[in-house]
């Protein structure tokens, strides 16, 4: 195939994650690139993945693509206002060096940023929140704009870029956790959150007794290790936060490291269901809850299905979800990563169809095989 | 987009009598009056109006209007000022200001399901018991319906800290175009597949018809300080605001009052404003007390470095109560200045606030209307108000053309059409200002697939035209694909 840039051989981009073979990898340097690389693949009915940092290809199901669209050249800071708290990035934009970047004036984007490679589109594409969602919630509470490609290569803009906006339909919105269906995200607006003088970490014995005490801390976190409460604010603010709560106090953050194993799950209850929950875990599983928030990260070495069907059956009775979103090529055939799809499915179907009419972007991956 | 819908049938209204029976059934010509317009300046023409009570009732009469080819305009309370619930085409106007329970409130997850019809300040009444309220705080709270705001992702002074409608909607049940229900979104967090509830919040009723929704509650904060604080002009009480984001803190509130504005209100309402400043900046921080007290003092300090003329900070919770009927109750204060008055809804980037404001104030001057301002300064959401005498020949085109002049100017400088009051017939056409035709076009793909026929809301948000593109090119007229 031809085209007006550079297709790059996949073996020479992963350096240290696996790309899938594909006949061909691109990685497009603007937007209008993009754009003409899926009218292509429209055109020739390819099959596409689109890849950031490949922190999160774990999501959804398998796609075996014809062509990888990479988006880390697409890495460009457009407009930072830090009076307004907002900024302008390329999707392709590491979250690490933005971040890094936000700190000199004490603001942040809030995205999760445990990885040094992992993208912002890759992260709003998963649906990704830190664990300061329980103060200021969901990350696709804070894309106030997008411009993404559509599968037939239209450049499409929705939102606006300022805070608050009901300027026509919420499309920035749904592009988050749409894991591409709904178009590469090339560019986003993000709102910014000033970050405070004064963190805290506090233990505690008791989770339940700390949510009592405290309004609305930043996170409270439980591993198979203990319990820790998250705070941050005014000096004056932490100081009698954390006096409250009486356990031992170490000033910053400690976040606890991502649960480690080979195969991870995402558990999704409702936040009173949550210690329900943590006791229904296979005793085997590393995990990281988000108490009052009501999802636990876990992982586990094996490939346990038959304790994973359980416990995903127990959590869609209560309203939640267990969602795989890491583990061996063969779990996926054994086991829908997603479980059971949601209402509204022809909607979501008829709502793709819109913005991938051929079905090019990664087509399947999400619930539902849409 | 699809072909309207429209034509009355008699056959549609024996059947909207055989499922609601006589009295839910209205159509006499005060009633159909009454209906044909919401509060703004708009006025449509309803073929009938029809109070539903449940669920079932509304997926009936959708799809009774469907077998019909009438169209349905969701309706709540009606208090919304773009137009959004004007049957512009005719149609039937369904209204749930019935379906008003509040059915479980679920305190554990701060969660409860409500009817549509469940009027906001009623919502936050009911979960005081319980320590929470619903956040957004329109102000028309204490009339306006969870479902209006849900179709307008309504904000209110609080979304500066708490986020619009949306951020606090977890799932909706929802009336197909088909008639059917469905059930988007969930009680447990980061629902599996597409955010179908996410694009429906604030869709204005063209989607499908919120029949119960699942609202998050935010507990209540165990301590406030309610500041008000007089600058000499506006410029200063907006440089104080920027300062105040500048030095990282989001209080749960930043209203700004206009001069002009102050002295309606306090003649109506005999608040204590200091009407002889140019501007009043109301300031709330909400927290615990260590943190209120901290941030009300960092306020303070930023205020006096911006020249200002006094801080007042409210004492008592009655004091605190004043300072907001004060700035939620302008509008209605503004009748003595003029029998009729437009409020308009801007956002610009809040750093451009100055120069938006003194431009909104040179139009005032142009077209010869008295332009009073109260608004979101946190986020830089303007509510020019126009007050004028709609009597007068021509006055209200003149108004039209001001209002469109100054979403121009908040477009120019960065802004967008709207905050919080929505689109609807309003801001339909200056939509072009802000998207391109390929932009439209993919808007007009979300309508397309909820609503192909075009049941719901025919001809709000988007100009007529919008879907025009297929695989990235123009489609010739006729040729729908």
């Amino acid at each position: 195939m031809k085209t007006g840039f550079g297709a790059i051989p996949a073996a020479d981009i992963s350096a240290d994650r696996a790309i899938p073979p594909a006949e061909v990898a691109l990685a497009p340097t603007t937007l209008e690139e993009a754009s003409e690389a899926l009218r292509i693949a429209t055109e020739q009915r390819m099959k596409v993945l689109i890849w950031g940092g490949g922190n999160h290809q774990g999501y959804g199901h398998r796609v075996h693509p014809d062509m990888v669209l990479i988006t880390t050249s697409l890495n460009r800071i457009e407009v930072w206002e830090p009076e307004d708290l907002t900024i302008v990035a390329e999707a392709g934009a590491r979250i690490s060096k933005l971040e890094e970047m936000l700190a000199r004036n004490r603001q942040t984007t809030l995205l999760p940023h445990d990885s040094p490679t992992a993208t912002i589109g890759g992260a709003l594409a998963a649906g990704l929140s830190s664990y300061m969602r329980f103060r200021y919630g969901p990350t696709r509470d804070r894309v106030l704009e997008t411009k993404v490609v559509t599968g037939d290569g239209r450049i499409v803009r929705s939102g606006g870029r300022v805070v608050k906006n009901v300027t026509g339909y919420d499309i920035p919105r749904l592009m988050v956790g749409a894991l591409g269906r709904m178009g590469l995200i090339g560019s986003v607006c993000l709102k910014l959150i000033p970050t405070p003088e004064a963190t805290a970490t506090v233990t505690v014995e008791d989770p339940a007794a700390a949510l009592a005490a405290l309004h609305r801390p930043l996170a409270v976190l439980s591993t198979p290790s203990g319990h820790s409460v998250f705070l941050w604010g005014t000096q004056a603010e932490v100081e009698s936060q954390a006096g409250r709560l009486g356990g031992e106090i170490a000033s910053g953050h400690a976040w606890p490291p991502d649960p480690s194993g080979r195969v991870t799950w995402s558990l999704r209850l409702p936040p009173s269901r949550l210690s329900e929950g943590l006791e229904r875990l296979p005793d085997s599983w590393d995990y990281v809850a988000q108490q009052g928030v009501g999802i636990t990260e876990c992982a586990a070495e094996q490939v346990e299905i038959a304790a994973a069907e359980e416990l995903r059956g127990w959590a869609e009775s209560v309203g939640g979800a267990l969602v795989l979103t890491n583990g061996p090529e063969i779990l996926y055939e054994r086991i829908d990563p997603w479980g059971t799809p949601p209402e509204g499915l022809e909607y979501q179907r008829k709502l793709v169809a819109g913005f991938d009419p051929y079905r090019v972007l990664g087509s399947g991956r999400l619930p539902g095989g849409i | 987009m699809a072909a309207t819908l429209t034509g009355s049938d008699t056959g549609f209204r024996d059947d909207l009598v055989r499922l609601l029976g006589p009295e839910r059934v209205m159509d006499s010509t005060l009633e159909r009056h009454v209906y044909a317009k919401d509060a703004g300046v708009y006025r449509g023409n309803p073929t009938v109006v029809v109070m539903t009570e449940n669920t079932e009732e509304v997926a009936q009469v959708v799809r009774a209007a469907r077998r019909h080819g009438i169209p349905v305009v969701a309706r709540g309370a009606g208090t919304g000022l773009s137009a959004g619930a004007v049957p512009e085409v005719g149609g039937v106007v369904l209204v749930t200001t019935r379906m008003n329970r509040i059915e479980e409130i679920d305190a554990e997850n701060r969660t409860a399901w409500v009817g549509p019809g469940v009027i906001n300040l009623d919502l936050s009444h009911a979960t005081t018991p319980h320590g929470m309220h619903f956040a957004p705080d329109p102000s028309s709270q204490s009339a306006c319906t969870v479902g209006g705001n849900i179709a307008c992702n309504s904000g209110g002074p609080h979304c500066l800290s708490e986020g619009s409608t949306v951020n606090h909607i977890l799932a909706l049940e929802v009336v197909t175009d088909t008639g059917e229900v469905m059930v988007v979104g969930s009680g447990a967090p980061d629902p599996i597949g597409l955010d179908l509830r996410g694009i429906i919040v604030g869709s204005e009723g063209t989607l499908g018809i919120v029949t119960r929704a699942l609202v998050k509650l935010t507990p209540n904060p165990p301590d406030v300080r309610t500041m008000g604080v007089a600058f000499p002009t506006i410029e200063e009480a907006a440089a104080t605001v920027s300062g105040i984001i500048a030095a990282g803190l989001i209080p749960a509130a930043l209203e700004m009052m206009d001069q002009l504005m102050m002295q309606a209100i306090e003649n109506w309402l005999h608040a204590g404003l200091p009407v002889d400043a140019g501007a009043l900046l109301l300031a709330e921080v909400t927290g615990v007390t260590e943190a209120v007290e901290a941030e009300a003092e960092i306020i303070t300090r930023i205020a006096h470095e911006n020249n200002a003329l006094s801080v007042q900070v409210a004492a008592t919770p009655e004091e605190r109560e004043i300072l907001w009927k004060s700035r939620k109750s302008a509008f209605g204060a503004v009748a003595q200045a003029a029998p009729d008055y437009y409020l308009h809804d801007t956002v610009v980037p809040r750093t451009r606030l100055v120069e938006a404001m003194r431009q909104v104030y040179e139009i005032g001057q142009r077209y010869e209307i008295t332009m009073m301002n109260v608004f979101h300064a946190g986020d830089g959401n303007l509510h020019p108000l126009m007050a004028f005498d709609a009597s007068e020949p021509g006055r209200l085109d003149q108004v039209k053309a001001a209002a469109d002049e100054l979403v121009e100017l908040c477009v120019e400088k960065g802004g967008v059409l709207s905050g919080e009051h929505g689109i609807g017939i309003e801001k339909r056409h200056l939509m072009p200002l802000l998207f391109t035709e390929m932009d439209l076009d993919a808007q007009a793909r979300v309508k397309e697939a909820f609503d192909a026929e075009g049941v719901f809301n025919p001809g709000k948000v988007l100009p007529e035209g919008s879907r025009c593109f297929d695989f990235g090119r123009p489609v010739p007229e006729g040729a729908w694909v």
